[in-house]
């Protein structure tokens, strides 16, 4: 993971925390994945992700839905995913 | 919405590609919160014993031992139908990490308490 230098003063609400490139990782290892990224993050960081999975524009809303992550964007294949409160 | 999620598997090195398929599905539902549970049944069973997943590997996807791997070490459990494993001669010193080698009450008792199930 890359950690970000957050950007001081103005329009730093969704400017990540930390990027990961999925790349075409998909299915259950890419949430697997994702899970241990944002557990690294403190509650309401962000997490850029890039993933190329064909499954990735449906999979994502749903595992976040799923866990109570925040998708705050989602442009295939570029996804923003703000970390939960609850661990 | 059920806390819980079963992964019913009756393959090993007889259908590798199922195989690998339900530990990737159950990857992703212990991902997702859910106490998850691979049910190992018929031949399955052979994927509980050490270093027998070790040379599984389909194309486009992560190697089944890795696989199974991060799916206990994610908090999932893998429960082994005890009469398959008893026909099959296997050894329960041998058993991989997160295997438990039980009977068809434990199962039964899972799903009863309420779990949606994908058998492969």
């Amino acid at each position: 993971m890359t950690p970000l230098d957050a950007a001081p003063g103005r329009a730093a609400d969704l400017s990540p925390h930390a990027e990961w490139d999925a790349g075409h990782t998909g299915c259950g290892e890419l949430v697997l994945l994702l899970r241990n990224r944002l557990a690294a993050l403190a509650p309401g960081q962000r997490l850029r992700v890039v993933a190329h999975d064909p499954g990735a524009p449906e999979d994502l809303p749903a595992w976040c839905r799923l866990t109570g992550h925040r998708l705050l964007e989602a442009k295939p294949p570029h996804y923003l995913i703000e970390r939960r409160s609850t661990p | 919405m059920s806390k819980r999620f079963c992964v019913s598997l009756s393959c090993a090195k007889n259908d590798t590609d199922k195989a690998t398929v339900a530990f990737v599905v159950a990857n992703a539902a212990v991902a997702s919160d859910k106490e998850t549970m691979v049910f190992l049944s018929i031949e399955g069973v052979r994927l509980s014993q050490q270093g027998y997943a070790a040379d599984i590997h389909e194309q486009g996807f992560a190697p089944l031992a890795e696989l199974m791997g991060n799916f206990v070490k994610a908090g999932g459990k893998i429960f082994v139908c005890s009469p398959c494993f008893k026909k099959r001669g296997l050894d329960e010193t041998r058993l991989v990490e997160g295997a438990t080698v039980v009977g068809g009450a434990k199962l039964v008792e899972f799903l009863s308490e309420g779990s949606p199930c994908v058998s492969y």
